[in-house]
């Protein structure tokens, strides 16, 4: 069974690294860019939202800090993006700090309602103050040809591997986190804060940790998104809808699993991506209302996710009697 | 001049508050029974909308005068919602509620982007543009009815609950499910007459809102986290609650758009909600937990 798993593994990433060599159609491209970007988007989020159990609904805050911020900094004062994303995620971990401090005392659907109040108030702010952020029609961001420094490449080739690069640096993160500590102490907190809190675990201090880490990961997704598409606007990057189909990808491919944002977004993507194509040009709304089916079904007949789907054909999981 | 403008716009605001607070009524009662948030409440007020639209353009039977079948037909799709849906995550876990509610709200905004495009459709009633003057101010007829029909619907739903069986048994569940049924109370029964009455008052506030506002998918947002804001001012499942949340939000947010700026007429409402939430989770009128 491991090796099963490590050839999988292997042909996985020979297939990953090696995909914009072989196709150099950019929308298949950008479609590979689109499931890793909510891969890692998921994965982040899936440390707060699945690990923590702290359903957030205003992920769409840190992945607009960090898509405005560099692009601002960069079309202002002409600071490279490298610069401009750290600004970006630095920004981004204050305001989940903000955030998170009163929100992490409510529970529940509280917890998400005010998430979700902090998300309106964000994208309402970003469309008022037009003479920053061009309100409404969003920011361009002119293209002056080949520049490393500036995030601006003629293919796509390389946000692909940008993308690529912060999914298996999150992923491994996650990874590792489960395992740890935090990981435990998140646990703990989804199955009963109360107890855990009683046991001495510090569930503000952890959740706050995730919702930290899970901030930046949206943010420097945010950042690598802003410069692929080169264009920003609040509702694209700022809208409730974002931070819905983040935790969509997570609960379509598995909650609280490592593997399952993964999953999900693959899934979630791949499936938007063909209804956009049959159903797309004819009928707008057809993508987004394939999410909303989607979280449906999922929720109705599978709550565990489609990754629960694998779990009869690992020994170990069998072996311990888990689900 | 000052004070004839700000009593104008509190005004229009208290009108528009009594249609919130319709909103948010049907979402405390549906919280309050079943203890479940509804996320797509404001979806239902856009269907509401569309219904009365299609009354009018098809059947030409103009808002008010379809009132009552717009809230049938509401009640009943209400109703299929909790066979379909909601019947299945009765006693599980809040996570799956909230989600299976937001899916359900995105699925119910582009299905109806699918259908009837994202053009803005208007209802006109012949009553649209009457108007009663009184000194400096002016109150347009369907600003009126809007605050007058949902005033009475809160009356009649007080009434259903404080005097009448089936409302006891709604308060029985609400208070503890387990002796509720220990005493004989079906409690299935209250949640899909709870989550059916719910369902209709968002209907019946989209009715009211045709004459006033645009309709288009994505109107229903707006009342959802309206929605949201009351119910928690109020206190979660409080019906007296939700009606004066409604009133005050309704007179902040034109207050704002008045004095602040017009854009920025829902960031009012949402500071007072964080306010709450973090001050008073139990809102107004709210039991402290």
């Amino acid at each position: 069974m491991k090796n099963v798993k490590m050839i999988a593994l292997i042909c996985g990433a020979i297939f990953a690294l090696g995909f914009p060599l072989v196709v150099h159609t950019s929308y298949y491209i950008h479609i590979l860019f689109m499931v890793y970007l909510f891969a890692a988007l998921g994965v982040g989020w899936n440390l707060i939202g699945g690990y923590g159990a702290q359903l957030s609904l205003g992920h769409s805050i840190f992945f607009a800090i960090g898509a405005y911020v560099p692009v601002l900094l960069m079309l202002n004062f002409h600071i490279s993006p490298l610069i401009g994303g750290i600004a970006g995620i630095g920004l981004a971990l204050l305001a989940a700090a903000l955030i998170g401090l009163p929100c992490f005392r409510l529970r529940g659907p509280y917890f998400a309602l005010a998430t979700i109040a902090a998300g309106e108030i964000t994208r309402t702010l970003l469309l008022h103050f037009q003479g920053v952020t061009g309100g409404a029609n969003g920011l361009p961001i002119p293209f002056h040809g080949d520049d490393a420094l500036n995030l601006q490449f003629s293919t796509k080739a390389p946000y692909y591997y940008l993308a690529l690069t912060l999914l298996v640096v999150v992923f491994l993160l996650v990874r590792y986190l489960e395992k740890e500590k935090v990981g435990l102490y998140l646990a703990a907190i989804r199955e009963d804060q109360d107890a855990a809190e009683s046991l001495g675990v510090k569930t503000m201090h952890i959740k706050l940790l995730a919702f930290m880490l899970s901030a930046a990961i949206a943010a420097a997704g945010g950042q690598i998104y802003a410069f692929t598409v080169a264009y920003i606007d609040p509702d694209g990057v700022a809208s409730i809808n974002l931070s819905i189909e983040i935790a969509t990808v997570v609960i379509v491919g598995g909650i609280g699993r490592l593997w399952g944002p993964v999953l999900g977004a693959a899934v979630v993507i791949l499936l938007t991506e063909l209804t956009n194509i049959y159903l797309g040009a004819m009928r707008s709304g057809a993508s987004l209302g394939m999410y909303g089916l989607l979280l449906i079904i999922v929720i109705l007949l599978r709550p565990d996710g489609l990754i629960s789907l694998f779990d009869r054909f690992d020994p170990e999981l069998n072996k311990k009697g888990s689900k | 001049m000052g004070t004839g403008i700000f009593l104008q716009t509190t005004l229009n605001g208290l009108m528009i508050g009594g249609v919130y607070a319709l909103v948010a009524v049907g979402l405390t009662l549906i919280f309050g029974v079943m203890k479940i948030v509804n996320f797509a409440q404001g979806e239902f007020v856009m269907l509401g909308m569309y219904i009365s639209w299609m009354l009018a353009h098809f059947a030409g039977i103009g808002p008010y005068e379809g009132l009552a079948i717009s809230a049938v037909i509401m009640f009943l799709i209400g109703y299929l919602v909790f066979r379909l849906l909601i019947v299945r995550v009765i006693g599980k876990k809040d996570e799956e509620f909230i989600l299976l509610t937001l899916g359900l709200s995105i699925f119910l905004q582009n299905a109806i982007l699918m259908i009837f495009s994202a053009d803005y459709l208007t209802v006109t009633s012949s009553m649209k543009d009457s108007a009663l003057s009184f000194a400096d101010l002016t109150l347009t007829l369907p600003r009126i009815i809007a605050f007058s029909v949902a005033l009475t619907a809160v009356a009649v739903l007080t009434f259903l609950l404080q005097k009448t069986d089936t409302g006891r048994a709604m308060r029985a569940c609400a208070e503890s499910r387990e002796i509720a049924t220990v005493l004989g109370i079906n409690p299935m029964r209250s949640f899909t007459l709870a989550f059916c009455i719910g369902i209709a008052l968002a209907g019946i506030a989209g009715v009211l809102l045709t004459p006033m506002f645009y309709v288009y998918p994505g109107v229903g947002t707006l009342f959802n986290t309206t929605a949201f804001v009351v119910v928690v001012l109020g206190g979660m499942g409080s019906v007296p609650g939700a009606l004066l949340g409604g009133l005050i939000i309704g007179i902040v947010e034109s207050l704002t758009g008045s004095y602040v700026s017009l854009d920025l007429s829902q960031l009012g409402t949402f500071v007072i909600f964080l306010i709450v939430l973090f001050f008073r989770p139990s809102g107004l009128f709210g039991k402290r937990t």
